[in-house]
């Protein structure tokens, strides 16, 4: 049988095609030439929506559905010496049997070499933890992202003394709108207080000790979730009343270390 | 014959490139959405045109719509696993080049159906391969290929270019050939003139 000749296809034919195809089929494809990049990159506003899972510390850059059904798994090595067959690809790859391996100079350029190629070929959203061990290569990929202005579905920080997580929070404080559920871990003894230029539409704080009446009631967050807090029950009192009065109509959970409320689960949105 | 009447009894002439007719009915023209935009309700005078598709790609495209006729509606994209034996067999029977023509054809009529079994039948192609093996299925131009295409565009488009000259050149031409009289006129009552009035002055 001859070789199809995919790309002589009608534009929207061409579309219904890429339409058919996986997430995996497709970033294969992708990856053939340049030239099915382009058509792929075009069809981008047909394509499915997809979530990119970055795992910085087993350098994996999972693609996934939103129902978890579709997953594809794409590796970031630094270049070994290995020859691989870049010059038939669009990036330097090597097929493997549960996603593909891509060679780079280092991981931060490899990570968002591929993030920029999935962000012009699907509808993404970013899925990020930045963990301890590998905040010095995570935050200037976070700080990038955030540059290009990609939305992020779940963003997990961690606020230690390290001047990278500092340093990433000072970069991304005012852009936090792009963020849809922001998880903040803050040690115990951190001295570093994070101050909200801007909100995620959902916030979670462990560890939050540091929150303050007057940050909360300026949060413009759907959802606030805040557990070991230190709010004393005369701020409890406060949001109680805030709430009666239907000025504070976010919903709040609340696990506290103070002795007389142990927990209070919800403060509903709809008026008393 | 043809009639603007949407009956399923209603048979329509359909033309193709080779200026052959032949009948379809009205049930399986109103797949196509084409048709629909286009005839259905002010119908036709004569064979309908669909001139740039043979008579064997019409034929089989339009094979796919009368048989389709008394299937359940269409309800979105399905699985190539879900097609029956029919559909199996009609796209069986086709070599690549008669496929492309449906697809092409089915694209322009707008034929849902058709369309999305045969991108989905062409997405089967590429299902479980590596990027190695999917540049073996699908064709794509090598950057020989791609140098020689640049080569024959550059020389097509200098040719175009002399051609172009050539005509200006041409055109320059007569245009001096035709001012040459009007020029040549004017030049001999100036020349009258001024003797004209030189005489005058002398006397």
């Amino acid at each position: 049988m001859p070789p199809f000749p995919l790309l002589r296809l009608p534009r929207l034919v061409l579309f219904e095609v890429f339409k058919s195809l996986n997430i995996e089929e497709k970033i294969k494809l992708s990856l053939c030439s340049k030239k099915t990049s382009i058509q792929i990159n075009n069809a981008q506003f047909y394509s499915q929506k997809v979530i990119v899972d970055l795992d910085m510390l087993s350098h994996t850059i999972r693609v996934f559905s939103k129902n978890n059904k579709d997953i594809f798994e794409i590796f970031t090595y630094q270049d070994s010496g290995i020859s691989h067959n870049s010059n038939t690809h669009q990036l330097p790859i090597e097929c493997c049997t549960t996603g593909i391996k891509t060679f780079w100079k280092n991981h931060r350029e490899g990570y968002l070499s591929v993030i920029r190629h999935l962000l012009k070929m699907f509808q993404c959203k970013i899925s990020a933890d930045t963990k301890i061990d590998d905040i010095v290569q995570s935050q200037p990929i976070i700080s990038e992202l955030f540059d290009l202005q990609v939305e992020f579905k779940t963003l997990t920080i961690i606020l230690d003394e390290s001047k990278y997580q500092n340093f990433l929070w000072n970069q991304i404080s005012n852009n936090l709108g792009l963020v849809k559920d922001l998880n903040i871990i803050s040690f115990l003894d951190s001295e570093f207080i994070p101050v909200f230029t801007s909100w995620p539409q959902e916030i979670s704080i462990i560890c939050s000790e540091w929150v303050t009446l007057e940050s909360l009631l300026t949060c413009t967050c759907a959802t606030i979730r805040l557990d070991w807090s230190y709010l004393r029950n005369k701020d409890l009192g406060v949001i109680l009343r805030n709430w009666i009065l239907s000025i504070y109509t976010k919903y709040l959970y609340l696990m506290s270390f103070t002795p007389l409320i142990m927990f209070i689960p919800l403060l509903p949105t709809f008026s008393p | 014959m043809t009639s603007p009447a949407s009956s399923s009894e209603v048979k329509y002439l359909i033309e193709s490139s080779e200026g052959n007719t032949f009948d379809v009915s009205g049930a399986a023209l109103r797949q196509s959405n084409t048709f629909n935009a286009m005839f259905l309700n002010i119908g036709a005078d004569g064979p309908i045109p669909f001139t740039d598709y043979n008579e064997a790609t019409l034929k089989k495209v339009f094979e796919y719509c009368e048989h389709s006729v008394n299937e359940e509606n269409y309800s979105g994209p399905k699985h190539q696993d879900d097609l029956s034996k029919w559909d199996l067999n009609f796209f069986n029977e086709m070599d690549q080049k008669m496929f492309i023509d449906v697809i092409n054809a089915s694209n322009f009529l707008d034929i849902e159906r058709l369309t999305s079994y045969c991108c989905e039948r062409i997405a089967r192609m590429l299902r479980g391969k590596n990027t190695q093996e999917m540049i073996k299925v699908i064709t794509l131009p090598t950057a020989e290929e791609l140098e020689a295409k640049q080569k024959v565009e550059e020389k097509k488009a200098a040719a175009a270019k002399k051609v172009a000259e050539k005509a200006a050149e041409t055109a320059e031409k007569t245009e001096t050939l035709e001012e040459l009289p009007v020029q040549q006129l004017v030049q001999t009552t100036r020349n009258k003139l001024t003797r004209k009035y030189l005489s005058f002055s002398n006397e």
